[in-house]
C-alpha cells in the first residue's frame, strides 16, 4: 500500500466516524452577506481567534505559575527570565487580552449600530453581552495574578468599588477578596476564578453564542435591506467556506503579526513585587477598559442631593449595563425613521464618546 | 519698668530640682485666669508696654498660665481708678528679672519636677543644671550679662513649643537663632570667636537635608553642641559627636585610636580634618586619593607611605564606583527596552552595598579591609555587567526573531490574499 493509499484509508476512517465532508459542505452552503458594512463581520472571528490565543498561552503560563502571595511574583519572574520564550508567552497573553477586549468592544458596538440584535437574534446579543462581562472578569482577575505593586493596589481599589454597591456590596467585597483585605487568599481566589470558573462559564456561553450565530446567520443592517429593496436588487453574498474563512485568516495573521511586534518591542512589564504594608504608589489606575468607570466615580462629588456620589455613580453604571443588556427588548423594531431606534443610535454614540473621553482623561497627564 | 511688666516668663529654659525657690511656684493652671487686669491695662498702653499683649498664643497662655503666674501681683485689681493696685508687692509682684536672673526665674517652674509633671509627665527639668555646664551658663554665673540666657533662644513672650515651626528653637530656625549672636562681629569680638559658623553651616549637607529635603532629623547647631549645655564639643573626641549619628564610621575610627601611628590627632580635629566642622559637604570618592579634590594630600606628601596607599585606595574606589554606574546604566537600558532584569539587579545592589561598605571602611584606615570590600564589589559589578550584556544579546535575538516571524506572517498573508483572489476570480469567470 502506497503512502497516498494509506492516507486515503485514514481519511475514509475519519470520514465514516466524524463526517467532515458534511461539515465542509455546510460551510460552503453558509452564505455571508456582501454589502458596505461587511467588514464588521470579521470582528467576531477576530475575537474568537484572540480568545484562542488566550487559552493557548494561558495553558502554557499555568505550567509555571504558582498561585500564592509568596511565590506568584517569583514564578512569573522566573518564567520571564529563565524559561525559554517565557517572556514571549506572557507578553502575548497580556497584549492579546487587551486586544481581545478592544476587538470585543468593536464587535459589540458594530452589532449595536448595525442593529444586529433585532429579532430573532436577541439571545445572540444577550450571550454576547454576557461574554463581554466575562472577558472583563478575565481581565480583572488576571491583572492581580503577577502579584505586583500596581496590580495589588488596583485590585484593592477595584474591589472597594464593588464593596460600595448598595445591599450586596459588603458581601461582594468579602466574596472577591476572601476576607476583609486583599491578601494571598484573594490571589488564590482570583486564580481559581481566572482559570476555572470563568473558562467554564465562557465555554458554555460562547458555545451558545456560536450556535445562535450559526442558526440565524449574519444579520443584515435594516438600512442595507431597505436600500436593496428600494433598488430591487437582491443582496450579494459569498460562501463562508472558503471565501470568508480565508479573509478571516488574513485578519488573524495580521493580528498575530501585531501581537508579535508588541510582545517583542514592548514586553509586558512585571514591576515590583506587591508589598501589602507599603503605601499605595502614585498613579494607580485600572486596566484601560475599566478606565471610564474609574474616571466617572472619580469625577463625582462626594454628595449628590443628599446621597453618596460614589454610590449614585455605581447605580448609574449598573443601570447603564442593564439597559445595554436589554437593548433588543427596548428597541424592538429597529428600522430607519423609527424614533426609538434613532434615540438608541444617538444614545449609543454619546455613550461611546463619553467612554472614549473618560478613558482618555485617565491617561491624560495631570 | 512698666513697659516690661509682662516680660520673661519662659518655657524651655529651666532649672534643676535643687534650684533655690526664691519665689512661689505658680498654682495649677487655670484657663479662666487669662482674663486679667494686666491684659486690660496693657492693651491701652503704647510701645514696649503693649508688646506682651500681642502674644496671647504663647504656650504658657495656652496651658492656662497668665501674667501674674510669672510676675506676681493681683490681676483682679487695677483698672482706671488705680492702675498700680495690681502691682501689689504683698501679692508677690516683682519687677522684671535682669538678664543674670533670667535662668533662675524660668527655673522656678522648669526645674520643679512635681509642677512640670502636671503639664507633661515626660518633660525635662534639668535645663538649668545643663545650662550651668555651658559656656553661656558659666559666663552668666560669673556676671556676664551679654551671654545667652533662656529668652535669647526661646523669646520672651510668644514662646512656642519646640515642634511648632514658628518656634525660634524649631530645627529649621535654630541656626538663625544661634546666628543672631554668633554672627554678630561686635559681640563675638569680645570673646575672640569667629562669626562664619552659620554661613558655613548653611552650605553643608546637613543644612541641605533640613532646608531642602525637610528632614528634621538632620543635625543643626544644638545636635552637635548641645542645647542648654551649649559648648564646643566637650566629649573625649569629636569622633564621638559625629559618631552619635554616623555610628559605624565613629566606631571604626575609635578602633584605630592609639593603634595607628600618626592617627593620634587632637580630639578637637579628628573628623573635621577631612570633613570640616560647620561646612560638612557631601563626601565624594574623589576625597580619597591624590587628585585635586583629595583630602589625604592635605597631610600626606609623596614621600609618605600613606600617600601611596591613598593613591591605590582612591583609584580602587573610583574604579568600583564607575564600574557600578556602567552596570546600572546597562541594566536600565535593557529594562527600558523590555528585558526583565529585576533578578539581575541583586548583583548590582550587592555591588553598591560593597561600595558603601568600602566608603565606610575608609574610616578604619585599614587598606587591606578596604581593598577586600572593593574587590567583592568589583565581583558583583562584573556579574551585573555580564547580566546586562546577556540582556542585550537577548534583545538582539528577540528582534531577529520578530523580523523572521513578520516575514513569515507577511508571506502567509500574501499567499492567502492570492488564494482569495484566485477563488473569487474563478467564481466571477
Amino acid at each position: 500500500m502506497t503512502t497516498r493509499e494509506r492516507l486515503a484509508a485514514v481519511q475514509e476512517w475519519v470520514e465514516v466516524r466524524v463526517g467532515i465532508s458534511q461539515l465542509i459542505e455546510m460551510g460552503r452552503e453558509k452564505k455571508v452577506p456582501l454589502h458596505r458594512h461587511s467588514f464588521w463581520y470579521y470582528m467576531g472571528g477576530m475575537t474568537l481567534f484572540l480568545f484562542g490565543i488566550q487559552v493557548g498561552t494561558g495553558i502554557l503560563l499555568l505550567l509555571y505559575y504558582r498561585p500564592s502571595s509568596g511565590e506568584a511574583f517569583e514564578s512569573v519572574q522566573f518564567l520571564m527570565t529563565r524559561v525559554p520564550f517565557g517572556w514571549l508567552i506572557r507578553s502575548i497573553h497580556s497584549w492579546s487580552a487587551n486586544l481581545l477586549v478592544f476587538v470585543l468592544f468593536l464587535h459589540m458596538f458594530s452589532a449595536f449600530f448595525l442593529k444586529a440584535f433585532r429579532k430573532p437574534r436577541e439571545l445572540t446579543w444577550l450571550t454576547g453581552a454576557v461574554l463581554l462581562a466575562l472577558m472583563m472578569g478575565f481581565g480583572f482577575s488576571g491583572y492581580l495574578l503577577p502579584w505586583n505593586t500596581l496590580a495589588f493596589f488596583a485590585t484593592q481599589v477595584g474591589t472597594e468599588v464593588a464593596g460600595r454597591v448598595p445591599v450586596v456590596g459588603e458581601f461582594a467585597l468579602r466574596l472577591l477578596r476572601g476576607g476583609d483585605q486583599v491578601t494571598g487568599a484573594t490571589l488564590t481566589r482570583f486564580y481559581g476564578i481566572h482559570v476555572a470558573i470563568l473558562p467554564a462559564l465562557t465555554t458554555v456561553i460562547l458555545g451558545a453564542h456560536l450556535l445562535f450565530v450559526q442558526k440565524h446567520g449574519m444579520s443584515v443592517p435594516p438600512q442595507v435591506e431597505a436600500d436593496a429593496e428600494r433598488a430591487g436588487k437582491p443582496l450579494g453574498s459569498y460562501p463562508f467556506l472558503p471565501n470568508f474563512l480565508l479573509r478571516d485568516a488574513i485578519g488573524w495573521c495580521a493580528a498575530l503579526g501585531v501581537l508579535a511586534g508588541l510582545a517583542a518591542l514592548f514586553p509586558w512589564e512585571l514591576g515590583e513585587k506587591a508589598d501589602p504594608f507599603a503605601s499605595a504608589p502614585a498613579g494607580i489606575r485600572p486596566e484601560w477598559y475599566f478606565g471610564w468607570m474609574f474616571q466617572t466615580l472619580k469625577m463625582l462629588p462626594p454628595h449628590i442631593l443628599g446621597f453618596e456620589g460614589e454610590v449614585l455613580g455605581i447605580l448609574a453604571i449598573t443601570l447603564g449595563f442593564i439597559i445595554w443588556f436589554a437593548v433588543p427588548f427596548l428597541d424592538r423594531t429597529p428600522r430607519p425613521g423609527n424614533r426609538v431606534t434613532r434615540a438608541f443610535a444617538v444614545g449609543g454614540w454619546l455613550a461611546l464618546l463619553y467612554m472614549a473621553v473618560a478613558t482618555a482623561m485617565v491617561y491624560w497627564p495631570q | 519698668m512698666r513697659t516690661w511688666l509682662f516680660v520673661t516668663f519662659l518655657a524651655m529654659a529651666g532649672a534643676s530640682g535643687s534650684v533655690a525657690q526664691d519665689a512661689k511656684t505658680p498654682a495649677a493652671p487655670n484657663a479662666a485666669k487669662q482674663e486679667s487686669s494686666c491684659i486690660l491695662c496693657h492693651k491701652q498702653l503704647d510701645g514696649p508696654a503693649l508688646e506682651p499683649t500681642k502674644h496671647l498664643d504663647d504656650i504658657h497662655m495656652q496651658r492656662g498660665l497668665s501674667c501674674h503666674d510669672c510676675h506676681g501681683g493681683d490681676p483682679t485689681k487695677g483698672g482706671d481708678e488705680d492702675p498700680s493696685a495690681a502691682h501689689d508687692e504683698r501679692k508677690g509682684w516683682k519687677e522684671k528679672p535682669t538678664r543674670l536672673q533670667v535662668p533662675l526665674f524660668c527655673a522656678r517652674c522648669h526645674g520643679d519636677a512635681a509642677y512640670m509633671k502636671t503639664f507633661n509627665p515626660q518633660i525635662r527639668v534639668d535645663q538649668l543644671s545643663e545650662y550651668r555646664t555651658s559656656v553661656h551658663g558659666q559666663r552668666n554665673a560669673k556676671g556676664d550679662s551679654r551671654t545667652a540666657v533662656c529668652i535669647d533662644c526661646h523669646g520672651v513672650h510668644g514662646i512656642r513649643a519646640i515642634k511648632d515651626p514658628r518656634s525660634k528653637v524649631h530645627p529649621t530656625q535654630v541656626a538663625d537663632t544661634c546666628a543672631r549672636c554668633h554672627s554678630d562681629p561686635e559681640l563675638m569680638a569680645r570673646y575672640g570667636l569667629e562669626t562664619n559658623q552659620a554661613t558655613a553651616y548653611k552650605t553643608s549637607v546637613h543644612a541641605r537635608a533640613i532646608y531642602e529635603k525637610g528632614d528634621l532629623s538632620a543635625p543643626t547647631c544644638n545636635d552637635c553642641h548641645g542645647s542648654h549645655g551649649a559648648a564646643p564639643p566637650g566629649v573625649a573626641t569629636v569622633a564621638q559627636v559625629c559618631g552619635s549619628c554616623h555610628s559605624r564610621e565613629g566606631s571604626l575610627y575609635r578602633e584605630t585610636e592609639g593603634k595607628k601611628p600618626g592617627l593620634n590627632l587632637s580630639p578637637a580635629i579628628q573628623c573635621v580634618t577631612c570633613h570640616d566642622n560647620h561646612a560638612v559637604h557631601r563626601p565624594t570618592d574623589e576625597m580619597l586619593g591624590i587628585g585635586s579634590k583629595s583630602v589625604c594630600t592635605n597631610c600626606h606628601g609623596p614621600e609618605d607611605k600613606q600617600f601611596k596607599s591613598a593613591e591605590g585606595m582612591g583609584r580602587a574606589i573610583q574604579g568600583l564606583s564607575a564600574r557600578l554606574a556602567e552596570a546600572n546604566d546597562m541594566l536600565d537600558r535593557a529594562e527600558r527596552a523590555g528585558v526583565e532584569i529585576n533578578a539581575d539587579r541583586f548583583a548590582l545592589r550587592a555591588g553598591q552595598n560593597h561600595l558603601v561598605e568600602a566608603r565606610v571602611l575608609v574610616h578604619a584606615f585599614d587598606e587591606e579591609r578596604f581593598m577586600a570590600a572593593v574587590h567583592e564589589g568589583m565581583g558583583s559589578a562584573e556579574t551585573a555587567l555580564t547580566a546586562g550584556e546577556r540582556a542585550f544579546s537577548e534583545l538582539r535575538r528577540r528582534r531577529m526573531g520578530l523580523t523572521v516571524s513578520l516575514v513569515v506572517i507577511a508571506a502567509v498573508i500574501g499567499g492567502l490574499v492570492l488564494k482569495v483572489r484566485e477563488i473569487e476570480r474563478d467564481k466571477n469567470a
